[in-house]
């Protein structure tokens, strides 16, 4: 289809709501294109053959992108028709489109290799994988297309649990759902979903989406065990005795605390307290909904990753004045830089080059500032590639009545713990079948990565779902 | 997945006391765990102790003292047969079993219900355990049950005074309990103290027990959002380190817990709970119009 095109240089743009508007609610920002203007961004693909299209080889599960985008052109005159085409072609990869449409860092992926580049702006991949899934669902296109699937699973007999309902184990429970096992996940909160539920907020992916996409996986027959909290609820042991095999998801729960004076005092929350109360527990609706939370009128966040940039812009959206304070430059940050934008937008002050040393509190033990040595960064380069940084013993002190710790997360103790279970670093260790050190126990997602993202926990829970399929296979085979 | 509620009765004033069908706790739960309760759909995740359980017919005892919005709610709008949302757990680190010798278990005001299956197995595991409740006179529980299961128990009560609020009324339960530590440990030589109750409370009697230099374990109760390690909001400072009661606890060496800060952290939300409160009570008169 080796077509001539016309160069369309620039990006159809999708609508936003204004930033005055947004910093009072917790509606979502992007409001996502309408057909017209996805077909209308989709035209400006290139097609890049299947072999070469740099957008592929960036895609972490290898989405067939030029192909999915091509069906929103050839059945421009139908719309359903061309969104199921789509779906169908990213369902091959990633059964979470509407979710990694709005949070994966599509700039460092596929858009960061798009050829369109080198002429003028990249295709809008993310914001089209978004309208696809956002399309099929408000039609009921997606249900029928899992319509088509259910009927076709043949039964295998074998059972798998999972532990932890965040995006790896989700995933790697509708593939084996998929293939024919009998899934059960293990979830510790009262919702499923990991951090799309607790910790992303609602102005950047709607909860209800979440909620939808869980809800196919309970039509492919997947079972939801919310309340248990593996390691506590059952053992790892315990599960072994029950399924066939066991895929662990649990993640990085663990939020890591800066090892200063004064961290305990009232008002310093972690990311994930600050988040859980805000998100899952829907503190934005106290006294309507029972949890509260207080944002005081200084916020200081400290660290600059997506979470630090979640957490600021909902401390925003209570009214506050917000800065994020970084120990390193703004080269380093690694939020997604949509949210960086979208948070400079809403009036978030960055300050970089400072590090926490002090928590200064009241006499009532309340925050009230936080003491900073100023870095400064060196020519070498450390084993991540960042500069290396070093104090130069000068301080600066920030009022705070508000402070959020986003500066990372270890995996969930409760699992790690597991006799037999090999860690590293707190991080459990995998071989290249994503085995754990217990024969029959997989694992995938941040609970062997550490920090990562949605799509490559995505990406290991669907590795993880071919591995326990072999494995379970040679077992089946072997027992016959 | 909702737990339904087979009984429910108010025991003593403000304790009401629930038995509920949960299987996947029942099964499990050792003394010294809790549960995290979310019983209505905009309700908050609280930290709750199962104080008996049956594991064949999988069900677990709560008991609540109504405290705020969430245990008035439950008080008012569950009944039995109604279901209960959610019930996380057991959470927490079951209690150690050891032969420790003379114990003397506290509990203070509905604390004492946390105490009773902790006292009862360590007098089961060959301890000789005295427990003491202190609250006020109207909020007894669990007379009958402890003694059966301990081999002392000491009731103290202190009449409600009318004309005194709340916080400076429980300023007596404080003055009696202390008292009354140091009355028995004047007299009789323990091996450990163990105590449930508020954290000022806690410290108030650490200070008595410490006198005598014996042994003391504290059950600490932190604010607690998830209960599985994931928040930090239950941090405590404990020996210098930051500890996660949820997953570290909840019981600690009372002499390694720094109480003021527990104190501090415990109150943070109290000026937004009273409001939460008069709203719910608003919207019940209102209702009733
Ligand atoms: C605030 C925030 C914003 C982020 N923004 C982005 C973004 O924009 N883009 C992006 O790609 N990534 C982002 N990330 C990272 C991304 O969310 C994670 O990499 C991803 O969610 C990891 O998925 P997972 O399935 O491994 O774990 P999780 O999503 O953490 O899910 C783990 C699940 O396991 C459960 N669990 C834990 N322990 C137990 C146990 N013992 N028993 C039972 N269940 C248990 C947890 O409750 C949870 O539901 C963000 C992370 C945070 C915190
Ligand atoms: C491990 C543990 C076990 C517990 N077991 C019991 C029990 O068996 N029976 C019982 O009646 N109470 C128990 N509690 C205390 C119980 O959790 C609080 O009474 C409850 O959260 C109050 O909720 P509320 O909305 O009614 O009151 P609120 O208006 O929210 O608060 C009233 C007071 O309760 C305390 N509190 C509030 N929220 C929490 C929270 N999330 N975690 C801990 N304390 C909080 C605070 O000191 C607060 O000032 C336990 C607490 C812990 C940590
Ligand atoms: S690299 Fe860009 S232009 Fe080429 S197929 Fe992918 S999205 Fe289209
Ligand atoms: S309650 Fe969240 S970490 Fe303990």
């Amino acid at each position: 289809m080796a077509v001539k095109r016309k160069i369309i240089k620039e990006r159809v743009p999708t609508p936003e709501m204004p930033a005055e508007e947004r910093i009072k609610s917790f509606a979502e920002v992007n409001l996502g294109y309408t057909f017209e203007l996805a077909v209308k961004e989709a035209e400006r693909c290139l097609q890049c053959p299947y072999n070469y299209a740099p957008c592929i080889k960036g895609c972490p599960v290898h989405i067939d992108i030029p192909g999915f985008i091509s069906k929103l052109v050839q059945y421009r005159d139908d719309p359903d028709r061309a969104v199921k085409e789509a779906l169908n072609v990213i369902w091959a990869c990633n059964s979470l489109p509407a979710t990694t449409g709005r949070v994966c860092p599509q700039e460092d992926q596929c858009e960061m290799n798009c050829v369109m580049g080198r002429v003028g702006d990249k295709i809008n991949i993310g914001k089209l994988e978004r309208f696809v899934a956002d399309y099929a669902r408000e039609k009921g296109i997606d249900e029928g297309l899992l319509f088509e699937i259910v009927p076709k699973i043949e039964k295998k007999g074998q059972s798998v649990a999972i532990i932890g309902a965040g995006p790896a184990g989700l995933t790697a429970a509708g593939e084996l759902a998929k293939l024919g096992y009998d899934v059960t996940i293990y979830e510790a909160l009262h919702e499923a979903g990991g951090v799309l539920m607790y910790g992303i907020p609602e102005f950047r992916l709607p909860k209800s989406i979440v909620e939808s996409e869980i809800d196919k996986l309970k039509k492919l027959g997947v079972k939801i065990l919310t309340d248990h909290v593996v390691g506590r609820t059952v053992t790892i042991e315990e599960l072994l005795e029950e399924y066939d095999a066991v895929f662990i998801g649990s993640g990085a729960g663990t939020p890591r605390l800066i090892n200063a004076p004064g961290i305990n005092l009232n008002g310093i929350y972690t990311a994930n307290e600050f988040l859980t109360r805000v998100n899952l527990m829907k503190a934005y609706k106290f006294p309507e909904y029972d949890t509260p939370v207080k944002v005081g009128k200084k916020v200081v966040v400290i660290g600059a990753g997506n979470t630090a940039m979640d957490a600021a812009r909902s401390a925003r959206r209570f009214g506050a004045e917000v800065t994020i304070a970084y120990r390193r430059g703004p080269e380093d940050v690694s939020a997604r830089v949509e949210e960086v934008e979208h948070a400079k937008e809403e009036g978030i002050k960055f300050e970089f080059y400072i590090n926490p040393v002090e928590f200064i509190g009241d006499e009532n033990g309340k925050i009230k500032a936080v003491k900073f040595e100023k870095m400064k960064a060196l020519d070498e380069r450390d084993s991540r590639g960042k500069r290396k940084i070093v104090g130069t013993g000068e301080y600066v002190t920030l009022e705070a009545d508000t402070v959020i710790i986003a500066i990372g997360k270890h995996p969930n103790r409760l699992i790690v713990n597991t006799p037999g279970l090999k860690v590293e670093r707190g991080r459990i260790v995998v071989d290249e079948n994503l085995m754990t050190s217990i024969p029959g126990v997989f694992a995938g997602g941040d609970a062997i990565r550490g920090e990562a993202t949605v799509i490559l926990a995505m990406g290991d829970g669907r590795m993880a779902a071919k591995a326990i399929h072999e494995y379970l296979t040679k077992k089946r085979e072997g027992n016959a | 997945m909702p737990y339904k509620i087979l009984e429910k009765k108010e025991i003593s004033m403000r304790n009401i006391w629930y038995k509920i069908h949960a299987p996947h706790v029942a099964k499990k739960v050792q003394p010294g765990q809790f549960v995290i309760v979310r019983a209505f759909k905009n309700g908050e995740r609280i930290p709750l102790t199962p104080v008996m359980w049956d594991r064949d017919e999988g069900w677990i005892v709560l008991i609540t003292f109504i405290r705020g919005r969430t245990t008035m709610r439950m008080a008012n709008e569950l009944k039995p047969g109604d279901e209960i949302l959610n019930i996380a757990g057991p959470l927490g680190n079951p209690t150690e079993m050891e032969k420790f010798g003379k114990i003397l278990a506290i509990g203070a005001y509905t604390g004492i219900v946390e105490v009773y299956p902790i006292a009862k197995a360590w007098q089961e595991f060959g301890n000789d355990v005295t427990t003491l409740h202190v609250t006020f006179e109207p909020m007894v529980v669990l007379k009958d049950e402890l003694e059966k299961a301990v081999g002392r128990h000491i009731l103290e009560t202190v009449p409600i005074d009318p004309n005194l609020d709340f916080p400076t009324n429980m300023k007596n339960v404080t003055k009696r309990l202390t008292e009354k530590v140091r009355e028995l440990l004047e007299k009789e030589e323990y091996d450990m103290v163990f105590m449930v109750g508020p954290a000022g409370d806690q410290k108030a009697v650490f200070n008595v027990v410490k006198e005598f230099g014996v042994p003391m374990k504290s059950d600490l109760h932190p604010i607690m959002v998830d209960g599985t390690g994931m928040c930090g909001a239950c941090r405590v400072t404990v020996g210098g380190e930051v500890k996660f009661a949820c997953i570290d606890g909840p019981e600690f060496d009372a002499y390694q817990v720094s109480w003021d800060e527990l104190i501090a952290r415990s109150g943070y939300y109290t000026d937004m709970e009273q409001r939460a409160m008069q709203e719910y009570m608003k919207a019940l008169q209102g209702g009733e119009q």
